[in-house]
């Protein structure tokens, strides 16, 4: 007789699979310094690259002198414009439809911009040489601020776009003006305010900030000039896109380039877009016939590579006199820096910024966005969000408590009066976006218990009472709802490419697995998370299941990690794959059990006969099946590939509670306590979700209370390495506490929403709230970030609160 | 990076000396520490060079200076300098110094400057911070070199007494001065002024 069959609980516990906070596979390597970083990558015959940079932000090259940087023993070559004009490289597209300089071509345009590339044989040779190449300069007038760009005699940016009055999204109207885009519906909205109860207005800037991984950007180009392709280990987070555009940069087939994204230590939007340096150091691999390594250093990757934010929003809500919003207004001005080359899906340049409304349910409203070049370094990418969704949630959750101020209603309470309810669900907002499914009260409540949020109120209302408190407590609430997972082909493309993700599953013979994607991990934990989709798809434990990311040539195409998009479309593709799978398998069960499909149960790791628990196949024995004698009229083999093309986005929410203690002395900010509740649908991992939303909060935390890039009036950026730049450690972060609901999307083949940006999005508004809500009693309506301590000084000295 | 100074150095020199030594050009910029006219383009305009040195970074300016007026009456002068260090730093200065004499005490008078300063590029990036202070001290060493020059100048007083000797002496060799901008003691000079200022004000 068989031996006993194990509990269902203990088959369930062997596959590790969704729900399971099962240790992260990639740990192992990176605790021991183990990783495989582009850095690592050493290749016979290497050379280094070095990239000579403009000191100033705007001027005229008069002249490069090479010969001294020729001159050095070891140097290659130094190559300028001039040597990438032939091939037409000097400029390359960028993802927003505008071009950029690969290097610059007869004017720099903001800072630290590539202006030539020495090749060397080692790192501290090229380093040398930079210094001797001779550029000449001739200064222009240097335009850093969106708003003087604009002025009819502002200096011109772009000479390159002289006469072009269209751009990739629309008219131009200005010769420093990028686009201006719209959504929402302005006549409604416009009739909303002019028979508003009550109207708050509000200017808020949200500044320009980095996303400054760990890791900074680079990458090993290698062609071989025998077999003619083109090998490339990169710091990117989309390397099939990375592909396309180098086939495309430089004629080479796609088949002959390979791009793979080795281990990454984060990317945060930093690494979506494809840079110079890039571009060099595979011309230079070209031309030379040897592989080129380049890795930029802090201050190249702070001051050159691509930056976040830089809105300034105007606002205006309308509402009842019980503060039920009627209507939204909001204009923009985006400072793009010199060249437009935000990561947005190509049909919104300003990303999904119209998720403006928020979790709450507003009948008319109108979103206006106007880019602008300014003498900056370009980008405008998602740092840990979905495209322009921070900017977004923190202009609306400003907005509320401003207008809860104005009515003296307290903020949970104008909450509670304007949320999307459960029943709505699927709720379609003024700017059209269909949000899947939520329960913003259940979860608002939860918190305020947790928290008590009733007591903390009596609390601060003794420490206003008492005019000699040290400290001033203000309480920040943010009740969130992010878009996420871009997204459904019809809307969404990168340069043309829908941005659909793929699996591709294998099963061996033995019942072990692999598994391919077309997104890349860049510290998400997908070797660990994918796998158990898979163990509870399939049956398979998830400790036998490769997952690989990040290699073109044997991962199936995929639009990469960012926008929280791995879980909400290539965790839907891997389900989709696991089930293909699953109906194969099934028909062999069937085969192999002699009943029809139908008589068949599926149950954790296995197909059983209806009502006879004695007959059985697990997904190992119908593996070996398949490859061994699979029935007649059926192919043999065991794996299926999935492009998954998402029906519409996630809406992950979350509600936020942070309380602080202003010292009224130093303007010093204590963050008593932080509740984070998250709901992301249905958890995969919730080990590694609390890991993320720790995360998250910390970035949110650097963004809100320390991180700026303090440029000059003549461009210089002030703060580019790590002296200046918030990055918190241990000691600067707070304790955070997480709690979660589980509202399942109903679109998503396993119901999960994407969870990484969530934390980052949601915690950065907490902490302006908590600061204004310190200072509200006196009458501040809004503080503009960093809330460090110089600045909060400031602020308690304007008003009057300070020691 | 923009800085604007505006200074008073009282100095134990007449006016008329000060004026003396502050149209010669070459002479001044032998008074700061580091810098030197390497050639005189025109009758306004010279070709010059600073060599400053912080920590591991060296940068040497190279540049023009154009004096834009030259007042005897008012002994006021107006430069421009503009320089760049092919490392990546570039820098200019538009100053205005004028030399007020003393009223209480015809063998003092008062050295008035005003700056503005404008550096671009590695410098402005690693020293932003420090511009002032930096400049400070620098304006500080130039004006002590400053005075010790003048000083050595044949005075209106003097020269009647030694008049026959001051035609043919020629100008004495500056006072030895550093031959760059030392990082280490503008440093010292720093700390030093900031813990005297710490008592200063304590007191």
């Amino acid at each position: 007789m068989n031996a006993p069959i194990p509990s269902l609980e203990a088959r369930e516990l062997a596959l590790a699979g969704m729900g399971a906070s099962r240790l992260r596979k990639e740990d192992a390597r990176f605790i021991q310094g183990k990783g495989n970083y582009v850095d690592d990558i050493k290749m016979p015959g290497m050379l280094h690259m070095d990239i000579v940079r403009s000191p100033i932000a705007h001027g005229r090259i008069i002249k490069i002198n090479k010969e001294a940087a020729l001159a050095i023993p070891g140097v290659h070559a130094v190559l300028t414009a001039e040597d990438l004009k032939p091939l037409k490289l000097h400029w390359m597209p960028t993802l927003a439809g505008d071009v950029a300089a690969v290097l610059a071509d007869e004017k720099v345009h903001f800072q630290m911009q590539e202006v030539a590339i020495v090749i060397a044989d080692d790192r501290y040779i090229a380093a040398d040489a930079i210094e001797a190449v001779e550029v000449e300069y001739e200064e222009l007038p240097v335009v850093m601020d969106p708003y003087a760009a604009l002025a009819p005699d502002a200096p011109v940016i772009r000479e390159d776009l002289a006469g072009k009055t269209t751009g990739a999204h629309g008219p131009r109207e200005h010769h420093n003006h990028i686009f201006t885009w719209d959504a929402g519906d302005k006549a409604a909205a416009d009739a909303a305010f002019d028979v508003a109860d009550v109207t708050v207005a509000e200017h808020m800037y949200y500044p320009r900030v980095h996303p400054c991984p760990l890791e900074t950007c680079g990458c090993v180009a290698s062609f071989d000039p025998i077999k003619g392709d083109l090998t490339t280990y990169i710091t990117s987070q989309a390397p099939h896109v990375v592909r396309t555009v180098v086939s495309m940069l430089s004629g080479i087939p796609e088949s002959k380039v390979r791009i793979i994204s080795p281990d990454i230590g984060g990317g945060f939007g930093n690494k979506v877009g494809i840079y110079p340096g890039y571009v060099c150091a595979i011309v230079a691999s070209i031309v030379l016939g040897r592989p080129v390594k380049w890795v930029e250093d802090r201050m190249e990757n702070i001051s050159s590579t691509a930056f976040a934010r830089d809105y300034h929003m105007d606002g205006e809500l309308a509402a009842t006199s019980e503060g039920k919003i009627t209507g939204l207004r909001v204009n923009v001005v985006a400072d793009h820096g010199a060249f437009d080359a935000c990561a947005d899906p190509t049909k919104f340049p300003a990303g999904m910024f119209h998720i403006v409304s928020g979790s709450y349910d507003i009948p008319a409203a109108h979103a206006s966005v106007k880019g602008v070049y300014t003498n900056k370094a370009p980008g405008g990418v998602a740092y840990r969000c979905s495209f322009r969704v921070t900017e977004a949630v923190y202009w609306i959750e400003r907005m509320v408590d401003v207008l809860a101020q104005k009515l003296g209603i307290d903020k949970a309470e104008i909450r509670r009066r304007n949320f999307i309810q459960k029943e709505q669900f699927p709720y379609t907002s003024a700017f059209g976006f269909e949000y899947d499914s939520g329960d913003y009260a259940t979860a608002l409540e939860k918190v305020l218990d947790a928290v008590d949020y009733k007591g903390l109120r009596a609390e601060q209302a003794l420490v206003r009472a008492n005019p000699d408190s040290p400290t001033l407590m203000g309480i920040g609430l943010v009740t969130f709802t992010e878009v996420v997972g871009a997204g459904p082909s019809k809307i969404c493309d990168i340069l043309g490419v829908g941005m659909f993700d793929s699996c591709e599953i294998r099963i061996h013979p033995t019942g072990s697995a692999i598994a391919r994607m077309g997104t890349v991990s860049q510290g998400q934990g997908h070797q660990t998370t994918y796998a158990q989709i898979i163990a509870t798809e399939l049956g398979i434990p998830s400790e036998i299941i490769q997952v690989e990311e990040g290699d073109t040539s044997t991962a199936p195409y995929g639009l990469g990690t960012y926008g929280s998009r791995s879980t909400p479309v290539a965790g839907a593709a891997i389900a989709m794959a696991a089930r293909k799978i699953h109906a194969k398998a099934k028909k062999i069960a069937a085969h192999m059990l002699e009943v029809n499909e139908a008589d068949l149960d599926w149950e954790i790791d296995r197909f059983k006969v209806k009502g006879d628990d004695s007959k059985f196949k697990t997904m190992t024995e119908v593996a070996w099946q398949a490859y061994h004698q699979p029935p007649a009229g059926l192919e043999p083999g065991l794996e299926a590939v999935h492009y998954y093309d998402p029906p519409n986005f996630t809406f992950p929410f979350g509600i936020y509670l942070c309380v602080v203690d202003i010292d009224r002395g130093t303007g010093e900010t204590k963050i008593r306590r932080f509740y984070a509740l998250d709901d992301c649908g249905t958890r995969i991992n919730p080990m590694i979700i609390e890991g993320q939303i720790h995360g998250g909060l910390t970035e949110g935390f650097a963004v809100a209370m320390g991180q700026q890039m303090p440029y000059d009036a003549q461009g210089n950026l002030l703060g580019n390495t790590l002296m200046d730049y918030f990055l918190p450690t241990m000691v600067e972060t707070p304790h955070w506490e997480t709690d979660h609901t589980v509202t399942p999307s109903p679109h998503h083949p396993i119901g999960a929403k994407g969870v990484a940006e969530s934390p980052h999005v949601g915690s950065i508004p907490t902490f302006t709230s908590a600061i204004v809500d310190a200072f509200s009693h006196l009458g501040v309506t809004h503080l503009d970030m960093p809330h460090n301590a110089l600045r909060t000084w400031k602020a308690l000295r304007a008003n009057g609160a300070n020691l | 990076m923009e800085v604007k100074l505006d200074k008073q150095y009282p100095l134990d020199v007449d006016a008329t000396r000060s004026w003396t030594l502050l149209t010669d050009l070459k002479a001044v910029a032998s008074c700061m520490p580091g810098a030197q006219i390497t050639e005189q383009l025109s009758e306004t305009s010279y070709k010059g060079a600073v060599k400053v040195k912080v920590g591991p970074a060296v940068a040497q300016f190279a540049g023009t200076v154009d004096v834009l007026e030259l007042d005897p009456t008012l002994k006021r002068m107006v430069m421009f300098g503009k320089g760049a260090d092919k490392t990546g730093s570039s820098a200019s200065m538009n100053m205005t110094v004028t030399i007020v004499a003393d009223p209480s005490d015809p063998t003092h008078s008062v050295l008035n400057g005003q700056a503005v300063v404008i550096v671009n590029g590695k410098f402005a990036q690693f020293g932003g911070r420090l511009m002032v202070q930096v400049s400070d001290m620098l304006l500080a060493q130039f004006v002590e070199n400053f005075r010790q020059q003048a000083k050595t100048l044949p005075g209106a007083a003097g020269a009647a007494q030694v008049s026959g000797a001051a035609k043919t002496a020629s100008r004495p060799e500056p006072a030895q001065v550093a031959s760059e901008i030392n990082g280490l003691a503008i440093a010292w000079m720093l700390v030093k002024n900031w813990i005297s200022g710490m008592f200063g004000k304590r007191s």
